[in-house]
């Protein structure tokens, strides 16, 4: 029995068509794909509020919609929970009773968690009495994810819930949904058009472009497609590197990534997990043989696995035990000869590396 | 209905408490249906939404004779819908205060639709979809998001229509006649004053005290308005 079970067809007034088939198994999945790709109308058809034309949706094994059998559950008899990009809590209700709202009209056979439990791992026991109106973004989101987890659902589903929000504000909400992740176990579908979203915290993800499915696996190698590098908003591929292990030695902080040591820039050293060595492609440099004598401190020696060329940059993807991404100039790449299968030394310097958490 | 007013006669006051009961009734018996149109009006997507759209605003563009006259043929005792209303409910529509009533709810319909709507309109319709999500069903999502986050709306739209209802003339003096004591409100009563050769004189005294009563239902929902906005802000 698969978690998800998604077969939908629908036609929009606008002439957009949808027509997908999904098979989820996974605990902490994305549907990536660029603005207007139809990630949010699979969220919203799965949630119940829309109906497609024709189509099948089953989760945890109970039927939502069955278009041929005419059966339609309607959203409040789905057990799914759904975070909005924007939270939408409710202005007139204090954060306690936004997120006792589930809780009220909660049908007995929903999960139920700890009020406590979920307040303290979302760290909003001080909002409480607060009005929605006072919170800053992030409050606002764990807010709407705390509401969404209280409502007891078989099905987590989180819509772009992180797009509003600033680039450090992300990644601490992040952590929140990994907290969230591990402490429950509550399968969770989280649409995203942003790469470093999913290669940090999904464990499946799902390529959808023009309201069909391109592709879906695990992170490391569905992003290696050339689809999303064309994607215009979703900013081109991004480094992260899953640190592993991180130490102090002589005053230097290095981090073990996939038996490499990376020496990152100084400062005051975070022993948070899950931590990430963050970069862009264009500070990575390649080089046939490992050179000497050289400032840059990191080297990484690994395989070519993808070469995609996009409006006059050619992307590399090398695997170094995981996968890193470098960009080049075709005539850099036709100089090294670059080809799938050749090994090549990734040189980093030590300050276009940052350390996120 | 003792005159304990020095300054008001007693059918000066008769005419003024007439005139609140008359609007106190049509204001909060035209609440409920207005309240669902309204939103019926903010949220539906049907295709004949733009005539019940201008059905409820015939009356705002209509002369109030000739929505007195439509009543009035209506709900008169011969008519089927007022002969049911005598015979099964005793209810007397034609000449009676109940008359006046109707016409004023008529006539100030469309004032507390469209305020109300307004305030619907101005709500995301997807917190009622949150709520959906959450467990609640459609009438719960109504009645817990939609009718609290247009609370203002609805205090607006039933000033509204109390302060119109005031003032209402034309269909009233159609349905409910203008009888001393039992269908004359307050402008029926300055309609007559001033019909009378020395009542101009008089009539002032009611015409000061309905200014006086315009200006306030106008003060209060001006004042809720802007607490309003602040409060959006």
């Amino acid at each position: 029995m698969s978690l998800l079970e998604f077969e939908c067809q629908h036609l929009y007034p606008d002439g957009f068509s949808l027509d997908l088939r999904l098979n989820l198994e996974a605990h902490f999945a994305a549907l990536f794909g660029p603005s207007g790709s139809g990630k949010s109308s699979i969220l919203s058809m799965i949630a119940g509020l829309t109906s497609p034309k024709e189509g099948r949706i089953c989760v945890a094994g109970q039927t939502l919609l069955d278009t041929a059998a005419g059966r339609c559950l309607p959203p409040e008899a789905r057990n799914v929970g759904v975070v909005f990009q924007d939270s939408l809590l409710f202005p007139h209700l204090t954060v306690e009773s936004n997120l006792r709202y589930g809780e009220r009209w909660r049908k007995h056979k929903r999960r139920a968690l700890d009020f406590a439990r979920v307040i303290d791992v979302l760290e909003i026991a001080a909002l409480l009495d607060r009005y929605p109106e006072g919170l800053s973004g992030g409050e606002q989101q764990r807010v709407g994810l705390g509401r969404a987890l209280l409502s007891g659902p078989e099905l987590l589903l989180m819509d772009e819930p992180l797009a509003s929000l600033d680039a450090p504000l992300k990644a601490r909400v992040l952590a929140y949904l990994e907290r969230v992740v591990s402490e429950w176990g509550i399968p969770t579908l989280f649409v995203t058009h942003a790469q470093a979203e999913v290669r940090r915290a999904a464990d499946w993800v799902v390529l959808i472009e023009n309201g069909r499915l391109l592709a879906d696996g695990i992170p490391e190698e569905v992003l290696t497609r050339p689809e999303p590098l064309g994607w215009t908003d979703s900013a081109g591929p991004v480094n992260l590197l899953r640190v592993e292990e991180i130490e102090e030695q002589a005053g230097l902080a290095i981090a073990r990534v996939g038996g490499h040591r990376i020496q990152l820039p100084a400062g005051p050293l975070s022993h948070r997990s899950p931590l990430f060595i963050q970069f862009s492609p264009a500070a990575v440099v390649l080089s046939r043989n490992d050179v000497k004598d050289l400032s840059s401190r990191n080297h990484l020696t690994g395989q070519v696995r993808q070469l995609i060329q996009i409006s006059g940059d050619v992307f590399v993807a090398v695997d170094v035990g995981q996968i890193l991404w470098a960009v080049v100039t075709p005539e850099a790449a036709s100089d090294l000869e670059l080809a799938i299968g050749l090994e090549v030394t990734c040189l980093l310097k030590v300050h276009s590396l940052s350390l996120i958490d | 209905m003792t005159p304990n007013i020095p300054l008001l006669s007693a059918e000066e006051w008769a005419a003024l408490s007439l005139s609140f009961q008359v609007a106190l009734c049509a204001a909060s018996a035209g609440l409920p249906i207005a309240v669902l149109t309204a939103y019926w009006l903010a949220r539906s997507r049907s295709p004949i939404k733009w005539m019940v759209d201008a059905l409820v605003n015939l009356p705002l563009v209509m002369p109030p004779v000739v929505t007195g006259y439509l009543l009035l043929i209506c709900f008169s005792p011969r008519s089927p819908v007022g002969g049911l209303l005598a015979s099964w409910f005793g209810v007397k529509i034609v000449f009676a205060w109940t008359g006046a009533v109707l016409a004023a709810a008529v006539v100030s319909f469309p004032l507390m639709v469209r305020a109300i709507r307004l305030a619907f309109q101005q709500t995301d319709p997807r917190l009622e979809s949150a709520a959906r999500s959450l467990g609640a069903g459609p009438l719960t999502a109504f009645l817990t998001i939609a009718l609290p986050l247009a609370k203002r709306g609805l205090i607006a739209g039933w000033l509204l229509a109390f302060a119109r209802s005031l003032g209402e003339f034309g269909a009233t003096i159609m349905v409910a006649g203008n009888i001393s004591g039992q269908t004359r409100t307050m402008p029926l009563a300055v309609f007559s004053l001033a019909n009378r050769a020395e009542g101009m004189d008089q009539a002032w005294r009611l015409v000061l005290l309905s200014i006086l009563l315009a200006c306030l239902a106008l003060g209060v929902s001006e004042l809720l308005e802007r607490r309003h906005a602040v409060h959006q802000r």
